[in-house]
């Protein structure tokens, strides 16, 4: 058996699905963080796997590149908000980010 | 690429899927948080059997030691009520939704399990995924995104940083209050509704 | 600097005058602004002399008849010609030929002495650069209206002076009545304006050109019935040129929109002077010259132009006979005057309309100017009783002598300049009511007797205001007692309604004086001109060398042709116009000379002096009719605005909003979650369209090839079937060579498979995306096997080269694994061969646009009478259409009885036609094209299909299916 192409951006596809019906799903907002890292990692997995089928460059590389600092940056800025949520709210329930609603 | 290659790639995607379906699926944060290490974890070695040496290194080092970090401070800080008891409510909606993304995500993947050839017959690059090659290329080519992403990091310090601050008694005290006149304003609504119902009926 | 340079000068120094008093005259002192006002249309007034001069010299040369110059190209348009659309330039640019160079030293000269006189008159005036930039803005708008070349340009300067004659109109605009005036002027100029804009349409849709050259040289051909959707409703000539005269009717003051210039002279006496008597109000006159060759096309023009004409100056006549304000008198005088000119139009006698245009600016000028002369006198403001003046000779001998010369001369007494305008206006209404010309002779009758009749009470009620004014003693001097018991009754309840801001219970000033020198000066020159410039129309009479106005003229007017040549003589008109002026100033004289009481119009009956004083009516009846009816369609539209917009358009569709906005805040629940679901929806929707192909084809057929492009879409693959076979076809290309590279081999050697495919890639008309096919040549340094999928162009060089080398283990020749792949767009030549069509098409030619396509079918379809022109029938009985129906080898074309026809043979019997093949049916040509049938098949990177089908008609075989122009034929 080899591992084709194929076999990677299947991997990437199941790990982005699960990170997506966990932030759908979850009402923790840590958690729906944790879910969006995990969409972002399917995604660098896709990209550092094509870049393998195409070896001439390595935009895929540099792209994933890119995709870690952001997801870095979000993860910073996401868990100042659920700092800033729990001290509003005492919980970091998703539930309970309501004030904006009509 | 042997044998050697082809184990690593399968203890990686178990460990990978495990750790994803542990995160998403634990009841108390710190261990989806541990879970997301492995996770990460996986995915380095993962990017070891793709070439991608230099990413492999990041990727620990970034994630699995700045980010999850981050993580694992902030459910300590927050403490007990980082766990959110669940109320089964919404039912439907979850549901739905894990119907949808199971039928995309299951569609997407079978579709591309044999979509795509195979890359072992290809030439390659000896240079490809190297330190070296890649950050030449990072410095020439992707120079001018490099920069804007140091911006966009230094904005989210900042940003983060503002979010999270103590506020004065001053703000305080004001975001108490407009926090009270929204709840107010809400009451005050549904009062209004059920008058109007009331009303009606 | 040449006088064609100068040319712009004469416009643009009023021009820069009016914008430097615009802006700054407020900030500046009284001196600086005169300076520049009066500067400006002085400095104008000298370049027209010397391009006047210019002019004569180059005439008396013979070298030329106009001085031109082309500014700048305004814009284009395109107007639909005989043949086909056509860009047509309109320039700015101006002409200055005998006509026009009369009208600006007609503009700047008397301009120049009113800028003057106003120097005086408008001295204790708040607004005095106002005043002087209106003043300065409507001499340049005035002049871009003469001196345009083209109808655009005329038509600015005809918007311009409109503009300038409502601002001055409504100068006092704290007083509403004469705010209500200005408006009253503007409303009326609106209409005649649209008729103007129509009439510019009609004429130069018909000449193909904006100028008026052009226009006037296309003149013959307008006689021709202008076909409007399908209905003739007279010439183009008569069109275009009612429309025209409606603008004239409302520019000049004409019935039915003359009601607004006896209103007009609320604005400033030189206002009424230079825009309401000598200038603006003979634009109509002007532009009736201008196309004098397009008004000669057409009688029925002529004749209604004549008649209103005729009439306006009776009916101004009438009514001038019994006011008493001496503004009021001398504007129905105007009114009456443009008349005459109108008339002289109208009988054809353009030349000696536009001579007492010329004439009747000079001493209506002055009139007015002595009338103003006379207010300053007295202090009376806006307009003057004369039956409490009287006298003022006494004291006013400049005004009394030079209003006197003035009135002389529009009496028509011998040899004051009115006498000889007149005279010749009679004379052509005469020429026309003696000879046989295309203006029935009974409009000749027509028009000069009711003009005989005009220029009596001419004569009479001007001399009635020249001896009440100055004659007699000054009235103003009693006491308000004795004149108010010498008052009719009547007379002073008109006068309370009439003249609202005019009741005075005191009278005049008693005081009264001659005005100083700005103002004298003026009179004067105006008196002077007033008696001498009729001397240039002398009539024939005296010798043809004496006449030099109509000689001068003859380039730029085209005049009423006369059928026979012995024209009745001169003295026959001069006559009648002497016996009017006699009655009139004789009875005027016996009436009003050192009289102190007006008992003559007392003694018309009173329903009539009413009814004359009135102006008959105008205003009431245009009240009771247009604006009543303009009111209740107000109401009406109101009502509907209410009932159907608002409640059911405006209204409904605000409820849908609301009720869009209630349900996109039952979606707004403010949850998280919820909102990630949205977007899992929306990803599953995009999941499906990225993860579905969807096939589609556009085609493009030229006489050789046909082009067939897939859609694209994200790692598409693509089968084709372009030979309506059925299967998919085979690509030419199903090849992948295999190098195989000994394992000893040296890096020489390596290098030397790299140069073979290296020389293979840089072959010439190789596309990138060949390059990327063949690989990259770097690779082979680590590699042992190495496949390459080399374009089918490359193959045998690529081969050819490898086999040379000794280094390699074998070359083989794979098949491609992805055999039936091509690229997404496919070019193949059409010819006729039977296996690769599904039928054949009709093509049908049609008189504008692409052929239409019939597609034969098995069972027979039958033609579309409305793509066979009117003559498809073979007799008026047979109302079966031909059909057509798909055979084997092409189509069957059934005549059924109509006009079939292939080459010049006619067919009758039913006849087959192959590909390729054209023939006649109707007046329409057809021809027999093939078919095809396209099928194309896309497969995505996740190996989803989809297919689709197109049949395609290919348009082979000498270019497209067109009808000629005319083979239409039916009409």
């Amino acid at each position: 058996m080899e591992i084709t192409l194929g076999t990677f951006l299947a991997l990437g596809a199941i790990l982005f699905g699960i990170g997506a019906i966990g932030f759908l799903v979850r009402r923790n907002v840590l958690i729906q963080l944790m879910s969006i890292e995990l969409m972002l990692n399917a995604v660098n997995v896709v990209l550092v796997a094509v870049n393998r089928y195409h070896p001439d460059n390595h935009a895929g590389q540099i792209f994933a590149f890119f995709v870690i600092a952001v997801a870095a940056a979000e993860a910073a800025v996401g868990l100042a908000i659920v700092i800033g949520l729990f001290r509003l709210k005492k919980s970091v329930s998703a539930a309970d980010a309501n004030l904006m609603k009509h | 690429m042997g044998t050697a290659n082809f184990v690593l790639f399968g203890v990686c995607a178990f460990f990978a899927l495990a750790g994803a379906v542990t995160t998403v699926a634990a009841q108390r944060p710190l261990r989806a948080a541990v879970a997301l290490l492995v996770n990460i974890i996986s995915l380095a070695g993962l990017y070891l059997t793709l070439s991608a040496h230099l990413l492999a290194a990041i990727q620990l080092l970034v994630y699995a030691g700045a980010v999850v970090v981050l993580f694992i401070f902030v459910i300590m800080l927050i403490g007990p009520a980082a766990e959110v008891k669940g109320k089964g409510e919404g039912l439907p909606g979850r549901t739905l939704a894990i119907a949808i993304m199971t039928m995309v995500t299951g569609t997407i993947a079978f579709s591309l399990v044999d979509a795509a050839g195979n890359w072992l017959a290809l030439r390659s690059n000896p240079d490809f995924g190297t330190v070296e090659a890649l950050g030449a290329e990072l410095y020439s080519r992707a120079l001018v995104p490099f920069e804007i992403v140091s911006i966009t990091l230094l904005v989210a310090i900042v940003g983060a940083v503002a979010i999270a601050r103590h506020r004065t008694e001053g703000e305080i005290t004001e975001a108490k209050a407009v926090h009270a006149k929204a709840v107010e304003v809400r009451e005050e609504a549904k009062a209004e509704a059920e008058a109007a119902a009331k009303a009606t009926a | 600097m040449n006088i064609e340079q100068a040319l712009p000068w004469i416009i643009g120094l009023p021009l820069a005058g009016a914008i430097m008093n615009g802006l700054a005259g407020r900030f500046a002192n009284r001196r600086l602004v005169a300076f520049v006002a009066v500067g400006s249309v002085l400095g104008s007034f000298g370049i027209a002399c010397n391009a006047f001069y210019d002019l004569m010299v180059m005439k008396a040369d013979g070298t030329g008849e106009v001085i031109s110059t082309t500014l700048w190209e305004w814009f284009s348009i395109h107007i639909p010609g005989l043949t086909g659309f056509r860009e047509i330039p309109v320039n700015i640019s101006l002409v200055f030929d005998s006509l026009s160079g009369l009208m600006v030293l007609v503009i700047t000269g008397i301009g120049s002495l009113i800028h003057i006189y106003s120097l005086g008159y408008m001295s204790e005036e708040k607004s005095y650069a106002r005043f002087f930039t209106y003043l300065n803005l409507f001499t340049a708008s005035m002049l871009i209206l003469v001196l345009g070349s083209s109808f655009p340009v005329l038509f600015v300067g005809w918007e311009g002076v409109g503009l300038c004659s409502y601002l001055l109109i409504g100068f006092w605009y704290e007083n509403t009545a004469y705010a209500e005036a200005g408006k009253k002027a503007f409303i009326a100029n609106r209409i005649g304006d649209f008729g103007v804009i129509i009439g510019m349409f009609i004429l130069v849709g018909a000449a193909g050109s904006f100028e008026f050259s052009a226009i006037n040289a296309a003149a013959p051909g307008m006689a021709t019935p202008l076909n409007f959707g399908g209905l003739a409703i007279g010439s183009i000539a008569t069109v275009g040129g009612l429309f025209l005269f409606l603008g004239c009717t409302g520019k000049s003051a004409q019935i039915p929109l003359f009601v607004w210039l006896p209103d007009a002279m609320a604005g400033p006496t030189p206002v009424s002077a230079l825009i309401h008597a000598a200038t603006m109000v003979t634009a109509g006159v002007y532009l009736c010259c201008r196309l004098s060759p397009v008004f000669m096309q057409s009688a029925v023009l002529l004749s209604t132009i004549a008649i209103i004409g005729a009439c306006t100056a009776f009916l101004a006549a009438t009514v001038a006979v019994v006011q008493n304000e001496m503004k009021k008198i001398l504007a129905y005088s105007t009114v009456s005057q443009l008349g005459f000119m109108f008339a002289a139009v109208g009988v054809g006698a353009m030349t000696a309309g536009f001579f007492h245009v010329f004439t009747h600016a000079f001493f209506k000028a002055c009139l007015f100017l002595g009338a103003g002369s006379v207010m300053h006198a007295v202090h009376a403001h806006g307009d003057a009783d004369i039956r409490k003046l009287g006298g003022l000779k006494k004291w006013m001998p400049i005004t009394r002598w030079t209003f006197l010369l003035a009135c002389l001369a529009i009496a028509g007494v011998p040899p004051f300049s009115g006498f000889f305008s007149k005279d010749e206006i009679l004379l052509g209404a005469a020429e026309v009511a003696m000879h046989e010309t295309m203006i029935p002779s009974a409009v000749g009758w027509f028009v000069f007797v009711v003009l005989f009749l005009a220029a009596t009470m001419t004569a009479f009620y001007m001399f009635r205001l020249y001896f009440l004014t100055f004659t007699g003693d000054y009235r103003s001097a009693k006491k308000k007692a004795a004149a108010s018991d010498e008052e009719d009754e009547e007379d002073e309840e008109h006068d309370e309604e009439e003249a609202h801001d005019e009741h005075d219970d005191h009278g005049y000033s008693p005081h009264p004086h001659e005005s100083e020198w700005p103002m004298a000066l003026p009179l004067v020159v105006l008196g002077a001109g007033s008696v001498v410039v009729g001397f240039l129309g002398l009539p024939h009479l005296l010798g043809e060398e004496w006449v030099w106005w109509g000689h001068w003229l003859e380039p730029s007017i085209t005049n009423l042709q006369m059928a026979g040549e012995d024209h009745i003589p001169a003295y026959v008109a001069m006559a009648a116009g002497t016996i009017a002026m006699l009655i009139g100033v004789v009875g005027a004289a016996v009436a009003y000379r050192d009289k102190n009481e007006d008992k003559t119009t007392g003694k018309i009956p009173k329903p009539i002096r009413e009814f004359f004083f009135d102006k008959w009516r105008v205003d009431e009846l245009y009240e009771a009719t247009i604006l009543r009816g303009s009111r209740a369609l107000g109401v009406l539209a109101g009502w509907l605005d209410k009932t159907f917009v608002d409640t059911m358009l405006t209204g409904a569709t605000a409820k849908g909003v609301q009720l869009l906005g209630w349900a996109s805040t039952r979606i707004q629940v403010g949850r998280v979650h919820a909102y990630g679901l949205a977007i899992a929806i929306g990803l599953g929707v995009m999941s499906w369209y990225v993860l579905y192909p969807h096939a589609e084809v556009a085609f493009e057929v030229d006489d050789q090839n046909a082009t067939y492009v897939a859609t694209r879409g994200l790692g598409y693959e693509y089968r084709w079937d372009v030979d309506s076979d059925g299967t998919y076809d085979v690509p030419a290309q199903p090849v992948r060579v295999r190098i195989d590279i000994k394992d000893d081999a040296s890096p020489q050697e390596l290098f030397q498979v790299v140069n073979v495919v290296r020389a293979a890639l840089a072959s010439d008309g190789l596309r990138p995306a060949d390059r990327t096919a063949l690989g990259h040549p770097v690779g082979l340094r680590s590699e042992k096997v190495y496949e390459l999928a080399p374009p089918p162009a490359l193959l045998e060089n690529l081969l050819a080269g490898l086999e040379r080398l000794e280094i390699l283990d074998g070359v083989e020749v794979l098949p491609d694994p992805h055999g039936e792949v091509f690229d997404e767009t496919v070019t193949v030549q059409h010819a006729y061969d039977e296996d690769s069509y599904v039928g054949y098409a009709l093509l049908i030619g049609q008189l504008r646009g692409e052929p239409r396509e019939l597609r034969a079918t098995e069972s027979g379809t039958q033609f579309d009478v409305a793509d066979l022109g009117q003559r498809w029938r073979a007799s008026e009985e047979d109302a079966t259409p031909p059909a057509f129906k798909q055979v084997e080898g092409g189509v069957e074309i059934r005549p059924n009885g109509a006009m079939v026809r292939v080459g010049n043979e006619v067919r009758s019997e039913p006849f087959v036609l192959g590909p390729g093949e054209s023939a006649n049916v109707g007046s329409s040509p057809v021809r027999v094209v093939p078919v095809a049938r396209v099928t194309v098949q896309v497969r995505n990177a996740f190996g989803n299909v989809d297919t689709h089908s197109e049949e395609v008609t290919l348009m082979n075989s000498g270019g497209r299916v067109r009808v000629a122009q005319n083979a239409g034929g039916a009409r």
